[in-house]
Formats: structure tokens, C-alpha cells, sequence
């Protein structure tokens, strides 16, 4: 088959790869970010710090690209559906730098508090559980395999639990006042995984509607519901 | 449109040797690119990389204070432009805006119409290229035309695009050079096989790239396009778009549409004219805003273009 807009489409496919780019990159920040807390390794959280600089100087390039894009190239059908997902995928990909910053910003919170290893540990697991997520959805999207991207919130179930039992951990680490910190920073930590893992699941739907054309919200089972579940 | 106005139709041997003239002054007049800055005002500093490079790309033409007249009456009145090398450079704008008319002072198709008359200067690669020495007949192989309706000789498809070379006295493998302009035109393949059929038999969207090929054969510098998809469908449209972006690598292209959009899709900078009307009624079109594509499509800086190409005009 000729592609008679051949330019336009090499463009999309550019511009897809600069965030596919980015989400990889979000990913190691991930590892490096809660590794930066859990072993009180501030030049690593540095190293998070800078790495979303880069991170918001693509997503202000994409912007840019992105808006000339539109306003030059008239996109239709799924061109114009990719158009909504690159924007979206942006702005995801921005935020989920961001919170690798924010636990960044723990692991300096904390330095020389002692830590408490079995949350150390769930972080950890947490940290694995939404990096697999990422390289899933990454997957997904070069593939364009929507059912791929229906194992998101399966995948995202461990994260949302793990964190909505982190509080338990946080006053079990009692009474030491300063192991208490550490740990009530860690529950941010633990937030910060969760909204990551939240975001992944966006970019598969974002995925989905690309194949669907029909925008939903995926619930646990990845289907998806027009209509946002009540809870 | 007449066989004497197209690229190449009237050229003797008589004219050919006013060539030289064109081509030795090219070697003693220094590049006019160097010390010149020709980027448009405004121009978006944070547009992408790819695109940055071209800000220095040399000028190939560089207009100063271009007024245009039919008689006493100035059609187009003070344009300050350079169009950059391997570009694609839109003139978009209102009916009667002048862009027609501007296009046509880059190859001096103004002369053919008795009253018309420039002021003002057009530099080609640092030639003034209405310089009593200039050859306008060389002008125009170097300065190719596509018009807005195509129109093929009536001749076969193989001598519309030999018609040009056989004039300038062509002595390389004709064959070849048929099919590469062809090739380059994006039509060898679905004319290879009736090659002795007539130019006008094929379809619109095909005969608009035979005339592209006819406008090739001739190894133009620079292609002028009148419009050069306004009669034909929306497939053979981009089809001309596609290959305008293919052959930007080897030509200068300057384009006049009314199709906003069309300008969007295939240009690097645009030029948005617009048009006053006098008291006696008389209109001059004049340049309001000349940039970058992408910015003018996005953030233009006049509001008379932010009007204009968000439809709030008339």
C-alpha cells in the first residue's frame, strides 16, 4: 500500500518514539529513586533530580512539536486518535517524573534516620511490581496489543494493596521517634508508587482507545467502561 | 495559458547565448547569503532541532521593497522577502492579496503582460535578476513554473517532458533523462508502459506531474507553483504534496495556495499577504507576516494573520 502522507506519518512515529523514550527513562528513574531512599543514597537522588529536568525539557519540546503538528497536519482517524494519545502520554510521562522528584525529595528528607527494613523491603517489591507495569505498557504500545494493556490493572492490584497497607507497617514501626519519621516518609513514598502505577494504567487505556476509538476507564479486569465505575 | 509562457517553450538558440552571462556572474558576484539575515522576524526560538538548522539555509531569493504595477495601478506595493534554499515557502492570502503576482516577479512572468512593471529589487543568488544583462528566457530554466490548471503539450507523454531539453540543444541519452525526470516526478511508474500515448489522456493528478517532470527535465533551480492542486481531488492532492516534500531535497520550491491547509502540511516558512482596497476601490495586496510556518500557524504575531487563518476576515 502507498502512504501518500508518508512525511506526516514518519513525524507521528518520531514523536512516539521521543515518549517511549521518555517512559523507558521513567522507569530506571523509578528504580533509582526508591533505591535512593531505601539506602539513603543522596548522590542518586541527584541523579532522579536531573534526570527529570531532561524529563521536562521533552515534554515542553513535545508540547511544541506536538502543537505544530496539529495545527499543520490536519490529522483524521487513528492519526488524529494517536495525536490525543501522544498529548496525553506527555503529560502522564511529565507527572510520573515528577513523582519519582517527589521520592527523591524523601530520600534527602531523610538522611541518617535509621531505617525500617520491612518497609524498606515493600517498597522495594512495590518498586518492581510498577517497573514491570512500565516495561508492560511500553510493550504494549510498540506492539499495539490492547490485551497486553488489559493486564495493567491486574498488575496494578499488588501496588494499590501494598500501599493501602502501608499505615499498618508505619505504626507498627513506633515507638522511636525517629524511626517513626522515616517511616511516615515512607508511606509518601508508597503514594508516590501507587499514582505511578495509576499512571501506567492511563497509558494503557490511552493505548486502547487508540485501537478502539472508544475512550473508557479499564477496571480491574482491563475492561473498559465508558461510563467511570463508581468507585 | 500558451505554449510561449511555459518552462522552457520559447527558448532559441539566440537566447542561449545570453546564458553565459547569468552563469559568469554567478562566479563574480560574491554569495549574497553570507552577511544577510533573512530570518523571518519572530522567529520561534523553541522550535525543534531539525528545524533550527535551517534558520542559516543560504537565500535564493531576496526581495526588497517589490511593488508590482499594471499601468498606474500598483497590484502589489513593498515586499521585503528571502526565500531560503531547499525550502518549501507558501504565499497564502485572500483573493486579489497579490501572491499570484508576487510569485510571478521570481521568473519574470510579469514581462509577458505589456503594462505590467516592478520597482524595487529581486536578487537571485545575489543577481539582480531584472538586470538589463539577465536573460529572461534562462530566468525561466532556472526558474521553473507548475501552473494552477496542468497543462500538457499536446504532444506524447515521452516529448512533453523532451520538449524542453530538445529546445536547449540537449546532447546527453534522452531516453535517460525522460525517465529520470519522470522518476524524480513520481509518474514512471504509471506511464512507463505509454510513453507514446497523448499528455492529455492520462488523468489530472497525472498530468499535473507530467508537468512537473516537463519543469525537471530542464534542471531548474527553483519551482514556482501557481496553485498547483486547486483542480485536482483530494488523493492526487497529497499525492503533489508528498512529492513536493520529496523534492525540496533537490529544488527550491515556492508555492501560492488558497488552501490554507495545504500550505500547513508542505511548507517550512509562509508568507500571509493581504489586500487594501482605496477609495476608487483599487486593490493592493501587501505582506503582512512572513515566518516560519509552524509559528505562524500557531502564535502569528500580526493579528490581521491570527484573522485570517482562524476565519475572521471580510
Amino acid at each position: 500500500m502507498t502512504d501518500i502522507r508518508s512525511h506526516f506519518h514518519q513525524e507521528l512515529e518520531s514523536l512516539e518514539h521521543v515518549l517511549l523514550g521518555v517512559a523507558d527513562r521513567a522507569e530506571s528513574m523509578v528504580k533509582m529513586a526508591v533505591d535512593s531512599f531505601t539506602s539513603g543514597d543522596l548522590e542518586l537522588a541527584d541523579r532522579v533530580i536531573e534526570a527529570d529536568d531532561e524529563i521536562d525539557q521533552t515534554y515542553l519540546d513535545v508540547h511544541n512539536r506536538w502543537m505544530h503538528m496539529m495545527a499543520r497536519q490536519q490529522p483524521m482517524g487513528s492519526d488524529l486518535r494517536m495525536m490525543s494519545v501522544l498529548l496525553h502520554m506527555n503529560i502522564t510521562l511529565e507527572r510520573m517524573g515528577d513523582q519519582c522528584v517527589n521520592i527523591a525529595t524523601m530520600a534527602n528528607a531523610t538522611e541518617g534516620l535509621p531505617r525500617v527494613d520491612v518497609i524498606a523491603d515493600e517498597l522495594r517489591e512495590m518498586s518492581d511490581l510498577v517497573r514491570a507495569m512500565l516495561r508492560t505498557g511500553i510493550e504494549a504500545v510498540i506492539r499495539r496489543d490492547g490485551d497486553e494493556a488489559r493486564l495493567l490493572p491486574a498488575m496494578d492490584e499488588p501496588v494499590d494493596r501494598l500501599n493501602r497497607n502501608m499505615y499498618q507497617e508505619v505504626v507498627k514501626s513506633g515507638p522511636d521517634p525517629e524511626r517513626l519519621e522515616w517511616a511516615t516518609k515512607a508511606m509518601l513514598v508508597s503514594r508516590a508508587l501507587e499514582r505511578v502505577g495509576d499512571q501506567v494504567v492511563d497509558i494503557g487505556e490511552q493505548l486502547a482507545f487508540l485501537l478502539t476509538g472508544e475512550m473508557a476507564e479499564f477496571d480491574e479486569a482491563g475492561i473498559g467502561h465508558a461510563n467511570a465505575p463508581s468507585d | 495559458m500558451t505554449l510561449s509562457s511555459a518552462v522552457g517553450a520559447n527558448m532559441n538558440e539566440e537566447d542561449l547565448e545570453d546564458v553565459g552571462n547569468v552563469e559568469s556572474k554567478t562566479e563574480t558576484t560574491a554569495p549574497a547569503t553570507a552577511n544577510l539575515d533573512l530570518r523571518p522576524t519572530g522567529a520561534n526560538q523553541q522550535m525543534p532541532p531539525e528545524d533550527r538548522e535551517s534558520l542559516d539555509a543560504p537565500v535564493v531569493f531576496d526581495v526588497e521593497g517589490l511593488s508590482v504595477f499594471y499601468g498606474d495601478f500598483m497590484a502589489v506595493e513593498d515586499v521585503d522577502l528571502g526565500i531560503h534554499e531547499h525550502e518549501i515557502t507558501a504565499l497564502i492570502g485572500p483573493s486579489g492579496c497579490g501572491k499570484s503576482t508576487f510569485l510571478r516577479c521570481l521568473n519574470r512572468m510579469n514581462d509577458l503582460i505589456p503594462s505590467a512593471r516592478v520597482e524595487g529589487g529581486v536578487a537571485y543568488h545575489g543577481i539582480d535578476l531584472y538586470g538589463d544583462k539577465v536573460d529572461p528566457v534562462e530566468v525561466r530554466r532556472r526558474i521553473g513554473m507548475v501552473f494552477q490548471k496542468p497543462n500538457p503539450f499536446p504532444k506524447s507523454i515521452y516529448d512533453n517532458v523532451a520538449f524542453g531539453p530538445r529546445v536547449l540543444g540537449y546532447k546527453g541519452n534522452m531516453d535517460d533523462l525522460v525517465e529520470e525526470s519522470l522518476r524524480k516526478a513520481a509518474l514512471w511508474d504509471e506511464v512507463k508502459d505509454k510513453m507514446d500515448e497523448l499528455g492529455m489522456a492520462i488523468s489530472g493528478g497525472q498530468q499535473q506531474r507530467l508537468c512537473i517532470a516537463r519543469a525537471i527535465a530542464t534542471s531548474p533551480d527553483v519551482l514556482l507553483m501557481d496553485e498547483p492542486c486547486s483542480a485536482l481531488d483530494p488523493i492526487a492532492t497529497l499525492k503533489i504534496e508528498e512529492l513536493m516534500l520529496a523534492l525540496k531535497e533537490e529544488y527550491t520550491i515556492v508555492i501560492v495556495t488558497h488552501n490554507m491547509q495545504q500550505a500547513g502540511r508542505v511548507s517550512d516558512r509562509t508568507a500571509f499577504f493581504s489586500v487594501d482596497v482605496d477609495t476608487k476601490g483599487q486593490r493592493t495586496g501587501h505582506l503582512v507576516e512572513y515566518d516560519w510556518t509552524d509559528k505562524l500557524f500557531t502564535a502569528p504575531s500580526e493579528r490581521e494573520t491570527e484573522d485570517y487563518i482562524t476565519g475572521r476576515f471580510g
